[in-house]
Formats: structure tokens, sequence, C-alpha cells
């Protein structure tokens, strides 16, 4: 069995195992226990602060803290196995009241943003490989502008004399050239926009002579590249954009919960 | 598929730095500057170069030199020192994770922000409620009474003292909570049950604590059954657990049991259907440990001396038809009450009479002797003319001979049949006579006439002083599970004789009630329906007498 | 008037000599005694002459007795001339680790690690000039003024336990793994209280052999004696040898060497032009020959190939340690009626330096003495087989496992010379970046590599130091700045005496050492006193100085990087199936 294999079965196993001692537990203490929810409550604040500090050892890199990839397993099955805890925290109900209610939203929000983010990426590099070519994020900007250069030297420079590539390239081109786009179809994987481009190539095509249409094989190729570049645009912003909601609202969330233990703390004396 | 993307050109001096915060402008046109932006993202570019001033020794002056990368440009510095090729002035560009930081930075504000509001403002008591409290205590008048406004906002500080303190003192609140958020032993040694600091609070208004059986032998937290904040209407169902933790707990039962041995000679304070050891039986669910009903097992007796057979007026051959010509059963007599939880009091002119009409003249249909006090029996007896002559006028003679014709003739037959007036009124009172015409006193309309034989057919009567007849009033128990509630109207789909054996009862004395094994069918786990403790019984309130 | 550029001193060729105690009464001594004194000064070239040779690349050492010189394994970037003493070198058993006094590399202590923390503002390619003072005695590990002597303490158990050999004065060692790069292939230690030794480093080495005649003659030989003696006792096909037989096998052993000393040169600009063609690498052993010998490979890659329609398909690479024509000639000799031809053709990459076994070795002493288990299978004409040693994957295997394209790859970018190559699979790969930012921050907020590079399906060589098993960047440094570290191996840059002059970064066939133009803690570029910018090469140290190992491997989440030791298959075959 290969690696990866290997540990999903164990990380699912102790999962279960897990969560299935955690509801046991929870069966033979909930009604023992007078003071059960603040256990639970500390447990589940573990948890989440084990989770939290896979963020300080990406911080700290030259720690010798274990390897991130360990980390990151453990995150994701701690992840899961939280989110018993919450369920077995609430006792199986939803809560009433503002901030409660706000609490939980935002703990719903946070595992969901971090499922999201697992599913991505976990689905994006295959595709992004599979696809090919490969491109620093950060240099996407100036390969495009570079792009937009050669395809503008290539139809409105001096050396060709093409007004029906001029004009098309107006038309039809210097809009996709401009900035990123389709960023929802690359997303969801469709060729048609890139499709109804080529489309539009071939179709000035009869209208081209033998030289402009040697132009023409160029400007379909800068467009492809574009197309590419796109497309690994709309898929890594995607692979760094989940962050944008998994870390603010996790910050949010050790707020609210912080303020929780306060607050249950300040008001305890009869809760249940 | 090399054409899929441009191949990216990477600068041999340069690396990809993702660690900085900020990107120069320029780079979007791929030309970055060399020196970049600093790390706020502010634009460090001057020029190309920053000259060096050369001075060979000797001279006093010396002279500029660039000191650009890749070789000295053409021109060389200006005069003055300063580089001749300025490098135009960008707007750095933060990266997407600088972003994400800003984002998280706002985030992080607004979400203190918010707290703040909402914990400052006066809505801070909706805003941190867990949930709405119930009806009564959420109520105007229970504002009033603890805030003494009509604003129920602030009425946290009535139960819980934190309620009214600020940031400060929720956190010292918290700090100092007892137990603590660190005591994590007291935490887990905390016994069930136990008295909280909201207890004073609930004290204030529900004074005292015996609200159950005199032999309680701890107290029992309000909340540890009545649980707050779970909704408006009533309070939240006690559930059996929360009985089980004295009921199901033998410790607490024996000591329970012992209290309650020393109380019973010092005061009165237990009624007469409290057993020796008070209701200390451990017990957890009703089908499986819950006692016999204790009308059972103490075989009590109905104490009624009316003489009632049950069996005979419900599947009796002989009995005869209703006036309305329906047959007779349970519902004939036993009518609920306006709740339809109990039945309406059986009484004689309501439900016996019709059958049981008192005609003491078989001759005389309609004539009937007066029910109650059996002095006005004698009285009527007395004074037979007078009552023959008002029942003719009644019937419709008009005339004051007739009238004294019909009684004449009347107490005529009567006398035929009676050695005296004293005979009669004896066969009248104590007879008891079931079988023969000549007992027979009386008789009603219908095929098969019920029987008047005299009072004692039904009632206990005694001759007392004189010679008078006295009935002993009958007692009718309403109810006979002094501890349970039942609600007849809840079990309207049974028949009545599927759990009260009324058709084979022939003795008053039989207490016809079902015994745990017929509540038990259905309400169980296997019956399918509810078999809380709450479904019978009620906490608070005490037994009621037997009446 | 604009401020002047901050300026430091630019550093020279021997700025940082070899030993600063040399005095020139040292280097007249050493004048007068061979094989100094027979050497010509007039052919020495005029920026190189003996005087300064032995003034800048030499250091007199003095041991004890039982004191190390030389442990077997290291890494060794110089050689010894014993002068007077004596010394033994340790042939059978092998000391143990631990009598070697093996030692972690100076790791960050627990202040540096922490500092880390905040210098992740740092600007970024900034020193401060404390940094870069040479003889300030920081970062100088050229400089071995702080001399630690590790000695066996039972001496007499160990000369007991162990064989070992006498060398006297005169005698060098130490000058295989100075000059070929290869790890140290015994351990040496002083036999007597005045051991006096000259240690040259082997940039001086190099300039003595190249003017010296003699000398070059001389190592060349005690070369080929040592080095060989002790690689056969190690190689595992001769291991049932008796010592005659060995004796044997070494006298008829044939060396060769093929490709170029230099090659990344060449190599760069045949991958420039984009005609990287096996076709015209150098032909070892030709498909469907005689198989004249075994060939075993003592330093270099070798691929192994088979033709295919009109050109040559590669199976497989093997690397130093590893065997060629083994099963041809099992075969031959199992069954001398139905002789088999050589199934692949073998070619050198690079620089690739071998031992030829000749048939007639093989036949009378090497294939008797194997049991008759160890022997390969029989070679069938119309099945693959192992061309290499028996427990190496076959080279079919070894294509089917990561497929032809991928192999192919792998083998005309070079890139099975990384020891620890960076790996990426682009499968697993979200493009956080999270290695780079790791790499920054254990490099004062400076990354080391580019996250980019060659890619071939869904595996990436990231544009990372590989840390190669012939590392051609220490080719022509003249100052020594770049190195192997001394217990594992890592080729590290010494950014003091780094003298910014771009030999590393063009020898690197890679392109994985970047020269970059240091700045000051303000984040201003700094000059030399000629007012051109100072710059220093970089490049990946594998975190040698980090507790932990490369923090880029450790860093990423996703388990999609790994530093893999690319020499042989089987890790990138495992590594591509789990």
């Amino acid at each position: 069995m290969s690696r990866f294999r290997r540990q999903f079965f164990i990380g699912i196993f102790l999962l279960a195992l897990a969560s299935g001692l955690a509801v046991m537990a929870h069966n033979r203490w909930n009604p023992a226990l007078p003071n059960y929810a603040y256990f639970t409550g500390w447990v589940l604040l573990a948890a989440m602060i084990l989770l939290a500090l896979y963020n300080a050892r990406k911080r700290l890199p030259f720690l010798p803290l274990g390897n991130s990839e360990t980390w990151a397993q453990i995150h994701i099955y701690a992840g899961f196995f939280a989110v018993v805890l919450f369920l077995i925290h609430l006792n199986f109900r939803l809560p009433t009241g503002w901030f409660e209610g706000t609490l939980a939203w935002l703990y719903a929000l946070v595992t969901g943003s971090g499922i999201a983010g697992l599913f991505l990426s976990r689905v994006l590099p295959r595709r992004l490989a599979t696809r090919g070519g490969e491109v620093i994020y950060e240099r996407i900007p100036a390969l495009r502008h570079a792009l937009r250069q050669e395809a503008e030297a290539l139809t409105l420079g001096d050396q060709t004399k093409s007004p029906a590539i001029a004009e098309f390239y107006v038309r039809e081109l210097s809009d996709f050239f401009a900035g990123p786009r389709f960023f929802w179809p690359h997303l969801l994987e469709s060729r048609r926009p890139l499709n109804a481009l080529a489309a539009k190539l071939e179709n000035l095509r009869r209208f081209l002579n033998e030289s402009e249409r040697a132009t023409l094989e160029k400007l379909a190729r800068l467009v492809r590249q574009k197309d590419g570049l796109d497309y690994h645009h709309a898929l890594q912003t995607t692979l760094k954009l989940w962050l944008f909601v998994h870390l603010p609202l996790t910050y949010s969330l050790m707020i609210f919960s912080l303020l929780h233990v306060v607050l249950v703390f300040a008001f305890s004396g009869g809760a249940r | 598929m090399s054409e899929n993307l441009p191949a990216p050109d990477f600068d041999s001096q340069r690396y990809e730095r993702p660690n900085q915060a900020w990107i120069c402008g320029h780079a979007a046109e791929g030309s970055p500057c060399r020196s970049g932006p600093d790390n706020c993202g502010r634009c460090r570019a001057t020029a190309e170069c920053v000259p060096g001033l050369e001075k060979p020794a000797g001279e006093s002056k010396g002279r500029w030199r660039c000191t650009r990368p890749g070789g000295a440009c053409e021109t060389g510095p200006l005069p003055d020192g300063s580089c001749c090729r300025p490098i135009s002035k960008c707007s750095p560009v933060p990266t997407l994770r600088t972003r994400r930081g800003q984002l998280t930075r706002a985030v992080v504000t607004a979400t203190v922000a918010l707290l703040l509001i909402c914990l400052g403002g006066s809505w801070r008591g909706n805003f941190i409620n867990p949930g709405e409290l119930s009806t009564p205590h959420s109520s105007a008048a229970f504002a009033k009474l603890h805030t003494g406004t009509n604003q129920s906002d602030s009425t946290c500080a009535a139960c819980h003292k934190a309620g009214a303190l600020g940031p400060n003192g929720l956190l010292s609140a918290a700090w100092r909570a007892k137990p603590g958020p660190f005591e994590v032993i007291q935490l887990a040694h905390t016994r069930p049950g136990e008295m909280t600091a909201i207890d004073e609070a609930c004290q204030k208004c529900h004074p005292g604590h015996l609200l159950h059986q005199p032999n309680v032998v701890r107290d029992i937290s309000c909340s540890f059954c009545h649980q707050e904040h779970r909704g408006a209407g009533p309070i939240a169902a006690t559930t059996d657990a929360q009985c089980a933790l004295c009921h199901g707990d033998g410790v607490s039962m024996a000591a329970a049991a012992a209290t309650g041995a020393s109380l019973q000679p010092k005061n009165g304070t237990t009624t007469d259907s409290r057993p020796a050891a008070g209701f200390t039986q451990v017990l957890h669910r009703f089908a499986e440990d819950h006692p016999e009903f204790r009308v059972h097992t103490d075989k009590r007796r109905d104490p009624d001396t009316l003489r009632f057979n049950h069996a005979r007026h419900l599947t009796g051959e002989a009995m005869p038809m209703l006036p309305n010509g329906q047959k007779l059963e349970c519902a004939s007599c036993h009518q609920p009450n306006a709740t339809g939880i109990s039945f309406r009091r059986i009484n004689f002119e309501q439900h016996c009479q019709v059958c049981h009409s008192l005609q003491f003249d078989p001759e005389t249909p309609g004539l009937t002797l007066p029910h109650g006090d059996p002095s006005f029996v004698s009285a009527f007896l007395r004074s037979l003319p007078r009552q023959y002559a008002d029942f003719a006028a009644r019937s419709g003679l008009t005339t004051e001979a007739d009238r004294k014709q019909f009684a004449q003739e009347k107490l005529q037959r009567l006398q035929a049949r009676v050695a005296s007036g004293e005979d009669f009124e004896e066969r009248v009172f104590f007879s008891s006579a079931t079988t023969g015409p000549e007992v027979q006193v009386g008789s009603v309309r219908g095929p098969s006439p019920a029987l008047y034989p005299g009072c004692a057919y039904c009632h206990a009567v005694k001759s007392g002083a004189h010679g008078k007849a006295e009935i002993t009033n009958p007692v009718l128990i309403e109810r006979w599970l002094t501890h349970g509630e039942f609600n007849h109207a809840r079990h309207v789909s049974v028949a009545c004789t599927q759990c009260h054996a009324a058709a084979t009862s022939k003795e008053t004395a039989d207490v016809i009630l079902p015994g745990k094994s017929s509540c038990a069918a259905c309400h169980s786990p296997q019956g399918g329906v509810v078999d809380s403790c709450t479904t019978c019984h009620t906490y608070h309130k005490k037994a009621r007498p037997l009446r | 008037m604009p401020p002047a550029p901050p300026t430091v001193e630019r550093p020279q060729r021997w700025d940082a000599a070899f030993d600063p105690a040399m005095t020139e009464a040292d280097v007249t001594r050493l004048l007068a005694i061979p094989p100094f004194n027979k050497m010509l000064p007039a052919y020495f070239p005029k920026r190189t002459p003996l005087r300064e040779i032995l003034r800048h690349d030499t250091s007199i050492r003095h041991y004890r007795k039982g004191e190390i010189i030389t442990r077997q394994g290291d890494y060794g970037t110089s050689a010894f001339l014993i002068l007077s003493g004596t010394t033994r070198v340790v042939l059978k058993p092998d000391l143990p680790p631990a009598l070697l006094g093996r030692q972690a590399p100076v790791k960050k202590g627990i202040f540096r690690t922490l500092a880390q923390f905040w210098s992740g503002r740092r600007q970024p390619e900034s020193y401060s000039r404390a940094q870069l003072r040479p003889n300030a005695g920081v970062g100088a590990r050229q400089n071995e003024n702080a001399e630690v002597h590790v000695f066996l303490q039972d001496l007499p158990r160990v000369l007991d336990q162990h064989r070992t050999e006498e060398m006297a004065a005169g005698d060098f060692f130490g000058e295989i793994a100075a000059l070929s790069r290869m790890p140290r292939t015994s351990t040496i230690f002083a036999a007597s209280d005045t051991a006096e030794l000259l240690e040259i480093r082997w940039q001086g080495l190099r300039d003595l052999m190249r003017a010296d005649n003699q000398l070059r003659q001389h190592i060349n030989r005690i070369y080929r004696e040592r080095a060989l003696a002790s690689y056969l006792r190690a190689t595992p096909l001769f291991r049932y040898l008796s010592k005659d037989q060995l004796d044997q096998v070494a006298a008829q052993i044939e060396f060769a060497t093929y490709g170029d000393y230099d090659w990344s040169g060449e190599y760069k600009r045949l991958a420039q032009s984009g005609s990287v063609r096996p076709e015209k690498e150098p032909v070892i052993v030709q498909e469907g020959d005689y198989p004249n010998g075994v060939v075993l490979l003592r330093a270099g890659f070798a691929r192994v190939s088979q033709k295919f329609g009109s050109g040559e398909r590669t199976l497989n690479y093997i690397g130093a340690g590893q065997l060629f024509g083994f099963d041809e000639i099992a075969h031959n000799f199992q069954q001398p009626q139905s002789p088999v031809s050589v199934q692949h053709s073998l070619r050198a990459i690079g620089y690739t330096h071998l031992l030829i076994v000749p048939t007639r070795v093989m036949e009378q002493i090497v294939l008797p003495s194997l049991p008759k288990n160890e022997l390969p299978p029989l070679v069938s004409l119309t099945t693959e087989t192992s061309a290499v040693i028996p427990d190496a994957p076959t080279p079919r295997a070894a294509q089917d496992r990561i497929g032809a394209a991928t192999l192919e790859f792998l083998t005309a970018n070079r890139f099975f010379n990384g020891t620890a190559t960076m790996v990426i699979d682009l499968e697993r790969c979200t493009r956080c970046d999270d290695c780079v930012r790791a790499c920054a921050s254990t490099h004062d907020n400076n990354p080391r590599f580019l996250r980019h590079g060659p890619s071939s399906g869904r595996l990436m060589i990231a544009n990372a130091c590989m840390h190669c098993a012939d590392p051609v960047c220490m080719i022509g440094c003249p100052t020594g700045a770049i190195h192997r570290e001394s217990f594992a191996g890592q080729v590290v840059i010494n950014p003091v005496t780094c003298i910014g002059c771009k030999a590393c970064a063009n020898n690197c066939p890679y392109d994985a050492i970047r020269m970059v133009d240091i700045r000051d803690e303000h984040g201003d570029f700094m000059v030399g006193e000629d007012l051109k910018p100072i710059s220093k090469a970089t490049k990946c140290d594998l975190c040698v100085e980090n507790h932990g190992g490369p923090a880029c491997q450790r860093a990423c989440p996703h388990g999609a990087l790994e530093r893999m030791n690319l020499n042989n298959l089987a890790t990138l075959t495992d590594w591509m199936k789990r």
C-alpha cells in the first residue's frame, strides 16, 4: 500500500476511533458530571489551540518542530475530530442566543472553509499538473504583460501591415490580453471561451493572405499561452483565496471563544 | 506541451522572494528595480546606482564614478555626484499574502469592535443571553420585581451577579468563579445537583427548599431540574435522569429512609398514605423497578357502605334497558367532568333514580319516596293521604272530592298489603329482599322493573334511637392514586374495562383499579408510550388524601 | 551631495590564507625538503609562484600519537604530506563511528535559532560589515586555527583489533579525496608523538601538480595504489576473494576515464543549443560487442541504453559503485557453448571514471569464488536483463516504474547527479510557497532556491542546489569558499571568502548558484573600493546549520517536496508511488 493511502487509512481509523471514544465518553460522563460542559469545552479549546498551532509551526520553519506534512495531517484529522468535540460540547443541539449562535456559525465557517480548502488543495494541483506548464504566481502579471506586448507588436506593430488582423486584435483580443480573464470557466474546467476565440481566429483566416496567415498562427499561439496563463491564475488564486476565509475567521473564532470562556465562568453557577 | 505557457525568464541575479510583503510596482511590466520596496511597502527606487567618490592619493577633489552593476553607464554621474539615470517611482503592490494579512487584521479589528459595542451597550443582556428565558422569568412583571423597571433586558443581574459587572468585573468574576476556570479537580468533583450561587437568587422568590418529601436528605439545586434559557414557554420539563439522581441512587434512598424513620413520630408531616419507610425504593424506569401501586400492595378495600355490584350492572342479563332504550354502560353513570381528567361524582338523582325510582306503591307509578334524609321519608310515609292527594293533583284531578276519593282508594289497597303503618315503614327502611312479589313495594315502567325492596337494598340502614332508621352516608372515593396524576381524557381511546375489572367486580369493596403491569403495557419502552416520571408524578405537590 | 555608497574591502585570492601562522621561515624550510626542493620555480605561473602556494595553501600541523588526521567517510579538501614522524592507516576492519569522534557540524545555537524569529524583516541579502570581515574568526570554516584533535584513547587495542599500515616521511595521502572530491577512503592517525604533517588544500595541490611533472606522476601512482586497494576491498563483488586473489585482481584491473573533467561547461553549451543527445556521448561499451570485462563505475555517471528505432533509448543510468556487463560475463562463464554479446550500450555522461575487470580475471578468479546462488540469472535474449549490480532494479524495471519520458528527462538534464535534488510533485504541490518562505526564514530572510525548474509530467526539479555527487561547481573556486561540509558532505559557500568571481555559478550545469549583490543593514548596496558592487555566490546549503534538516522539505504541508538522492532511481520510484 502506498504511503498516502496508508496515511489516509490510519487517519480515518484514528479519527473513527477517537470519535467513537469521545461519543462513548460523552454517554458515560454527560449525565454523571454536573460540570460536563466545562470539560468538553476545555477539551474543545485545547483541540482548537492544537489546530491553531499549525499556523505557529508555519511561522517557525527554522525550529525542529516536526514536518509540516505531519502537522498538516494532524491538522486535518484533528479538525474533523474537533467537529465531533464541538457537537458534543453543544450536546448535539443548536445553540440559541446571539453570542453563542455567532460563535457556532464562526466555527462552522472555519471548519467549512477548511474542508473546502482541503478539497481544493487535493484537486486543483492535479488539474494544474495535467494542464502542463508551470508558472510562479507572482510572475503572472509580468508574463501577461510580455504576452500583451508581443501580441501588440505582432498585430499593431510597424512590420505587420495587416489592417484585418489589427482590427481583429483591437475588436476581439485587446480586452483578452489586458488582464486575467475567464476565471470561472477555468475553475470549472470549461474550454468554451478559448474555443470561441479559436473559432473567431479560424473565421478570420479565410480573409487573409499567406503572410498574414503566418502572423495569425503566431497570434493564435499567444492566445493559447495567455489562456494557459489565465488557467494558472484562476486555479492558483483559488488555491490561495480559501485561506482568506479560513484564517481571518479563525482569529475571530479564537476571540469569541476566549470571551465565551470568560462569560461562562463569570456567569457560572447552574450552568449545565 | 511546451507552448502551454511562455517560459518565464528568470534573472540569474535574483531570487523570487515570496517572503517579501511587497512587490515592486514595475514587476508587472517585467522590469522590477534592483532595490525593491522596503518592508512597509514604500518605493525605495532612486536611481540606477549611487555614484562613489574616487579620490586618488594627493588629489583634493576626486571624481564621481558610476557603481552600476553590470558596468558603468556611458554618461556617468552628474557633476553633483548624483546618478544620471533616475528610476521612476512606483507604487509597490502588496502580495496576496500581505492582503490576506491586512484582511485578517481588519477582521480582528472588526470583531473586537463588534464585541466592544455589543458588550458595552445596553443590548449586552440580549447579546450574551444563551437562550430565551422561560415566560415567567422574562415577563415584565418579573423585571419589575427585580429591577424596578419594565425593561426585561437588564434582569441578568437578578440571578447572575456578573450581570451587573463591567468588563473588568467580568474577568475577575470569571477568575473567582467557584469552581474557577482552572480548578479542574473541583470541577470534576462537584456532585450533581449541588447548590449553586444562582439558587440564592431563586430562593428570593421561591423560598425554602422543602418542596418535596420531608425526608429528602440533601438540597438539590433548582437548576438541576429546571434549566433556564431553554426558550420561551414554561420552564423546561424535568427529566427522568434528574429524578434518578436521588431515586436511582441506593445510598441516597437509604439515607432518606433513615431520615424518614426519624421524622415520623415527631411531627405530623407525613400523610396516611405514606409508607413507613417513605418512598425510598431505588427505581430507574417505570416498567422495571417502579413498585406496584400501593392500592394493590396494601390490598385496599373500598370503605363505601353503599352496596353496588359493577358486574351485575354491566353484564346482568335481567338488566332492563334505560328509558331511552340504551343498554346500561360505564358512561351511563361515570360521566367525565369539565376537564375530562376525572369524573363527576355519582349521585342518586342523576345516575340511580332513572332505574331505582323509589316507587313504594306498585300500583302508583310516579309516586316516589324522597331520597336523602330518612326523617323526610318517615314524614312522607306518615302523611300518605296527603301525598296521594298531592299526587292526584299533579296527575290532573281537579276537584277536592276526586282527590280525596283517589287517596282513599290508594290507602285502602296499600293497607290490604301491609299489616300496619309501622310495618310498612319498617319494610321501606329495612327490607333488602330481592325476590318475591310480597316484598316488592314498588316498580317502574319497563319490561323488567327495578326493584325497590327498601332503603337497605343499597344503603346500610340501622335502627337508631326511638326506632328511628338511620342511613350511613355513602363514601365515594374519587381518586385512589394519591401520588400519581391520572388523566382519563388522555386515555379515551382505551375502553374502560380494559383497565378496570368492572365486569367481574361483585363487591362494593373491590378496588377495580388497574395494576402497574396494565399501565406498563403501554407506558414502557416496549409499549412505546412515554414513561417518564413526570408523566404521572409532580415533584413539589404533596400527596392528596383519599377522598 | 548624495551620500557615498557603503564600501567594504574587496576579497582577493589568498586574502584568507589557509594557515595565517605560516611564516616565511616555514616556507623556506619546506623548499629545502623533497619533493619541493626538486620543483622548478620557473615552471610555475607568475600569479601562483611555488613560494606563494606553500605560503598560502599549506599548513604545518603537529599531531601526537593516536590523534586522528583523516577519518574515513569525511569529505576532505586537502591532502597531507608527512614531513616527519609516522602515521598509520587503518585497513581492516573499519573503525567504528564513535571511535572516529563524529561530531555534528556547527549547528545554530538556541539564541541564533530563536533570533531567526525576528530576522524575518531583514533586508534581502544584507550583511553587516562585521560578518564580512576576513579573519574575524566567524564563519571562516577554512581557517582551522581553532584545531580540535580527536585521538584514539586505547591505541594498543585499536592496533590489536585492526590491521594497520605504517606511513612514513615523504608519503602523500588524502589526495584522492582532495582531488576527486570523493569521501576519504580510510582513517589515518598519527603513530608517533612528533608527527609533523603538511596539509595542502586542494587548490594548492592542483596548482602544484599543474606545474610539477614529477609530483603529478607520483601522486597518480600512489593515488592508484591506494584508491584501488581500499576500493576493491569495499566492493561486494570481491568479498569472497582472499588477499592474494585480491592482489591479483588489483594488478590486472584497468582504469579508464571518459568524458571531460570539466564537463559542465560543455554540457551547458550543448544544453543551451538544445543538442544534448545520447548519441554524442562517448561510448564506453557498445551494444553487441564481445564483453571485454565488467565495468565498475568509480565516479561519475553512465547511461545504459539500447538501440530503438534509429536512435537509442535510455533504460537506466548507473552511478558510482555500480557494475555493468556482469550478467553477460556470468552467462558466458556458465554456458560457454552459447555466449552472448553485451546487451546494452554504456555511455559516459559528463565525467566518468571507471575500473574494468577483464573477462579473463573474472572467469579465472572472481566468478569461481561466488556461490552459485549469487550468480545473476542467465541472459535471455528475449527478456531484459540486469545490467547493474544484482540488488538494483533492472533497467527495464526502472523505466517501467517511472516511465520512459521521466527517465529520459532525468538523464538528459543530468539530474541523477544530485544527492539532495529538490523534487516537487506537481500533483500535490499547492504552490503555497511555504518551502520558499521556510528557506528564507532560515537564511536571514533570503530564499536560496527558486521554486521553478524543468518539469516532466508531475515531476518538477526545482532550481535548488542538488549537492551533486560530482560537484563541478567546486572546480575552480580560487579561494575555497565553496566546499563540502565535513560531516555530511553538503556543498556550502562561505560568504566571507567568496570573492564573487562567478566561477561556481558558471560551472553549475543546473544554474543552481545565483550571484547576488549584497547590501548593508539598511538595504543599500555595498560596493568595493573599486566602486563596483560586491556580489556573492549563494545557493542552497541544505540547512546545514539548522536543526531538523532542510527547512523546505519540512515546511511542505502536502508532502509534495522532497530532497532526494537521485544517484539511483530506487528512491524516486518509491516516492512516485507513495
